[in-house]
């Protein structure tokens, strides 16, 4: 019974954590569709992300476009095609 | 109110509020320093109509041709549609003279919304920084442009802030459609800019 009951929890949890991480990771998709539009570039959406380090991505594009957004030592965002 | 002082508080909350938002949270990334790929939108426009810059032309009316009537409809203007099921921009109720904004409301707003990430709010940032650079620039006689060309820019600058506002924070996107021409006003004055530049 008891085993059951924290299965049940750690469940619950697990859901809570995966639904936490995909909204974040849909926050970061948005923020980054955004930046890359601010800066004229095609891109459409940003489908898939890998992250870097702290503000560092490489962002995918739904076009097939790549690019490396990250704050440069100037404190101005940048997105390079690569 | 003070018109004059009402209209800075708003430039002032507007921008400050950008710079907060867009420093808050943001580090530098570890990639060695690298030139910004794309300057786009904020580059200095095509420097033909050169004329130089005086105090007359910066008190002249600057939108009389340019200027759109956004006072009363904002976020419609060169903005992509909204998708059908978005929740449309309300439209201002009053024809909106001036702006009736709550500037403390306005300023918190913007630092605290959701609509525009860190990143996005960054970059917005560097774009105004860049426009006032150019208005800067353009006062000192270094730039050879008129206002009328300076105007596009920032119509560009608004309604890229609009289009990133309107479906997920549409009363703050109204609120600042609605200040749009009251900026105007301080960055088309050289009097005006130089205090709001200077402080």
């Amino acid at each position: 019974m008891n085993t059951r009951a924290s299965l049940a929890a750690l469940a619950v949890a697990a859901a809570v954590v995966a639904s936490a991480a995909a909204a974040d990771d849909a926050t970061v998709k948005k923020d980054l569709t955004a930046v890359i539009a601010l800066q004229g570039l095609p891109c459409g959406q940003v489908t898939e992300v890998r992250t870097l380090g702290d503000n560092d991505y490489i962002a995918s594009c739904q076009d097939g476009n790549r690019y490396h957004v990250f704050v440069n030592a100037q404190g101005r965002v940048v997105a390079q095609k690569q | 109110m003070n018109f004059s002082e009402g209209n800075r508080a708003i430039v002032a909350a507007l921008l400050a509020a950008l710079l907060a938002a867009g420093c808050a949270g943001v580090k530098q990334s570890a990639t060695p320093s690298a030139p910004a790929a794309a300057p786009a939108a904020t580059a200095p426009p095509p420097q033909a109509a050169a004329s130089p810059p005086s105090s007359d032309q910066a008190a002249a009316k600057p939108a009389a041709k340019t200027a759109a009537p956004e006072a009363k409809a904002p976020a419609k203007p060169g903005v992509a549609p909204p998708p059908p099921s978005a929740k449309a921009v309300p439209a201002p109720a009053a024809k909106a003279a001036a702006p009736p904004l709550d500037l403390k409301a306005l300023e918190t707003e913007l630092k605290e919304t959701k609509a525009i990430g860190v990143m996005t709010k960054l970059s917005l940032k560097n774009q105004v920084d860049d426009l006032l650079s150019q208005f800067r620039a353009f006062y000192q006689g270094k730039l050879k442009t008129t206002l009328a060309e300076l105007r596009r820019p920032f119509d560009l600058l608004v309604l890229k802030l609009l289009s990133l506002l309107q479906d997920s924070d549409p009363t703050l996107a109204a609120a600042i459609a609605a200040s749009r021409e009251a900026i105007w006003g301080i960055l088309s004055d050289r009097t005006r800019f130089a205090s709001l530049d200077g402080g």
